[in-house]
């Protein structure tokens, strides 16, 4: 039950992961980062088979940091999607395909304008202004399709993910040990000291 | 007869008839290169020697192949008859995959001594034994291995192996099919496992008996005992008891009969 | 450079480590761990190794392979504790009771072992091997962070093979303090406070997190650890044997003994009330 989350706004993308670790019926960790910075204005998220998930993202970001070493350019959002869609897509039709499900948030350093891809596992890609993998899908998309709208303030998109997070606390029936939530801006990624200690419960 | 590409060994069916197959439903073959070639080895260790033995009946199925199969190589000798040996390996469970690691050790052993101009130490030549065994991590050898020497402090030296690879250095081990028979038996006798000082205390504060290396006789007794016993209850041990006795001197091997049925 | 690179770019288990038969024979014949293994002749060769040696999706498999553990690690004021059982079992018949599951990889980093004896052994004295390898390339001792790595990357490019095992990597180096890593099959690298891995993992995580805290002294320390581990031996029947105590510091590791349970537990029960579901006497 690991949770993907991703919301853009007038100038920002908020990406938001949850923090289990699990293995079988064990939590091994509750601080678990699953996501990777793959250039200054580009975050990954990913979750699915144990083991795919960060080889996966670290050999994306590695391929990313090279392509910036030899060309001297970095790769803009659309870019990154593209190249990490075509990965996963390589992948899937060889010996053993990476089963990672991916969130990739970014903002153009350029322009301003937000971006966030959703990606599965199949390699589709979809630009959202809003998505979710897993579960999470469920019950936020819902929440996100009646209070979302592309030219938010980031208080406004941190309301909404409050919403959604607290939804999946009061209606998911495995603790997933909260979330950890990264902002993007034309200024950089930075990690969210995002509270939620807060127990909620069903009505 | 178990061929290489038959089921897991097909037995003699009951009186009723199995479902006649049609030739053109589809057949699903399995690839199945292994028998159980069945007997029993063991090992112990001593002050100053070690002991190794195993049965000499080689069985498929319910048939008996053969009554004078070894199942203990010598490793590392001079010529065909490996003289001056002085690490021996038993191998029990398939035969071939056996008589295959029993080769590619010897070869190794013997490539060692050329080119290092010293023969191999018995603490090496185990090393080696798990990383053969472990090559083969994804098509093991279907064995039980034990490997038996004298250390470089002059002390028997007793190694067991699963089939593919993990290796301890132990007191003592039985391996194959009566192993489940002669091992309890061996932790009784050679470990003194559940023994205590009679007066020592009353109840929890019973003194347990710590074991102490054994005689040589002592142990030749127990090795006898073991298999005379193991033959008694499995069908699959009997004919042959070969006995190796490895001390500095060198290995001196001893074949007794048992029950031939 | 391009050599690094394209090295970089291509999964291990791409990589054609060996060429000529020459060389692997060399290889073969040098007493360090090889890369190069032998495959069964047919195409599914997974799953008839599953066949063959998974005794838990086929009870009736011909080669049992040694399994089953309770291990443990945690980090604490005073370095680390790492605890582990000592039996090996093959389905249900008991192996062995004196296996050694700390496996010391040099004088300041442990290793345990959890899962397929062979593999941990094997894996591990190949990590021991790197970062020897590592020590005299940059001439200081490798991190704890590097060395599970290695590990992680490892068993990750044979994932999907067979391998089964779940390790963790303790140590501490000037660089990183006191480090504690899990590692397992399937390619999952996580470092962390507190980890308990095996078949008894939960029982000793229900002993170990109630009483956890990063300031318990030395002493406290390794009682838990001790306690943790007889908790999981009484419980869980796939662990048993010798309780093996370590205590990783800066200086290096210091072993704490290899003690037999059965008076540990009697100790434990008749002197502190515990295990109360056990009956003391016949009556």
């Amino acid at each position: 039950m690991e949770v993907l989350l991703g919301i853009t706004g007038k100038d920002f993308t908020i990406i938001c992961a949850s923090k289990a670790a699990m293995r079988g019926a064990t939590i091994l960790k509750a601080s678990d980062d699953k996501t990777r910075n793959l250039n200054k204005h580009n975050l990954m998220a990913y979750s699915g088979e144990a083991g795919d998930t960060t080889q996966f993202a670290e050999y994306v970001q590695a391929n990313v940091q090279l392509y910036s070493m030899r060309s001297g350019t970095h790769l803009g959002p659309d870019a990154v999607a593209n190249f990490v869609r075509g990965e996963v897509a390589k992948a899937l039709r060889s010996r053993r395909p990476y089963n990672v499900n991916l969130l990739l948030g970014g903002v153009d350093p350029t322009t301003g304008k937000p971006s966030l891809y959703w990606c599965d596992y199949l390699a589709a890609l979809a630009k959202l202004p809003y998505a979710a993998h897993g579960y999470a899908q469920y019950y936020c998309l819902s929440i996100l399709d009646k209070h979302h709208h592309p030219d938010i303030e980031l208080d406004q998109g941190l309301k909404i993910l409050r919403m959604c997070t607290d939804e999946l606390k009061r209606r998911l029936p495995i603790d997933f040990k909260g979330v950890l939530v990264k902002i993007i801006t034309k200024d950089g990624i930075r990690e969210h000291d995002y509270v939620d200690d807060k127990q909620i419960l069903p009505a | 007869m178990a061929g290489m590409f038959a089921g897991p060994q097909e037995m003699m069916g009951y009186s009723f008839n199995t479902a006649p197959t049609s030739a053109s439903e589809p057949r699903q073959h399995s690839f199945y290169p292994y028998t159980d070639n069945g007997g029993s080895t063991l090992g112990i260790s001593g002050a100053d020697f070690t002991i190794m033995a195993g049965d000499t009946r080689s069985t498929s199925g319910y048939s008996i192949n053969s009554r004078h199969v070894p199942k203990l190589f010598l490793i590392g000798g001079e010529g065909p008859k490996n003289k001056g040996a002085r690490i021996v390996l038993s191998v029990v469970g398939f035969a071939a995959d056996g008589d295959a690691l029993k080769e590619k050790l010897d070869k190794e052993v013997k490539m060692y001594k050329y080119q290092h101009g010293k023969p191999m130490t018995v603490s090496a030549c185990a090393q080696r034994l798990s990383h053969i065994l472990y090559n083969k991590r994804f098509f093991p050898y279907y064995v039980h291995a034990i490997l038996g020497g004298i250390d470089e402090e002059g002390k028997g030296a007793l190694y067991s192996y699963d089939p593919v690879g993990s290796y301890e250095r132990e007191q003592c081990r039985a391996a194959g099919a009566a192993s489940s028979l002669i091992m309890p038996f061996l932790d009784n006798q050679v470990n003194f496992k559940n023994h205590h000082i009679p007066g020592s205390g009353e109840g929890h504060d019973l003194k347990p008996v710590v074991a102490t290396p054994l005689p040589k006789e002592t142990v030749i007794e127990l090795v006898r005992d073991a298999f005379t016993s193991a033959v008694e209850r499995h069908i699959e041990v009997g004919d042959g008891l070969q006995m190796m006795i490895l001390t500095k001197d060198g290995v001196e091997e001893q074949l007794l009969p048992l029950k031939k049925d | 450079m391009d050599a690094l690179v394209s090295q970089l770019e291509t999964p291990r288990s791409q990589q054609e480590l060996y060429n000529s038969e020459e060389e692997q024979e060399q290889l073969a014949l040098s007493l360090s761990p090889s890369l190069k293994f032998a495959l069964p002749p047919i195409a599914q060769s997974q799953a008839w190794l599953r066949a063959m040696t998974d005794d838990y999706s086929n009870p009736n498999c011909p080669i049992k392979i040694a399994h089953g553990t309770t291990t443990l690690a945690f980090r604490f004021q005073g370095g680390i504790i790492v605890c582990t059982d000592s039996r090996a079992t093959a389905g249900n018949w008991i192996a062995s009771q004196t296996v050694k599951k700390v496996i010391e990889i040099n004088s300041s980093l442990l290793g345990t072992m959890a899962g397929g004896a062979a593999d941990c052994q094997y894996w591990l004295a190949y990590l021991g091997m790197q970062c020897r390898l590592h020590e005299l390339r940059s001439k200081r001792r490798i991190t704890v962070a590097a060395a599970s790595k290695i590990l992680a990357n490892l068993v990750y490019s044979y994932k999907g093979m067979g391998l089964s095992m779940g390790t963790m990597c303790a140590g501490v180096t000037p660089q990183e303090g006191p480090a504690l890593y899990y590692i397992d099959s399937d390619g999952t690298r996580l470092a962390g406070n507190l980890f308990c891995v095996g078949s008894g993992q939960t029982f000793a995580y229900g002993v170990l997190d109630a009483e956890y805290r990063y300031d318990l002294t030395d002493e406290e320390a390794l009682e838990l650890g001790r306690r943790s581990i007889l908790a999981a031996m009484h419980r869980d029947a796939y662990s048993g044997g010798f309780i093996n105590l370590y205590h990783v510091k800066e200086s290096g590791w210091v072993k704490h003994g290899f003690n037999d349970m059965n008076p540990i537990f009697w100790k434990t029960k008749l002197g502190k009330g515990e295990f109360s579901n056990v009956t003391a006497d016949l009556n």
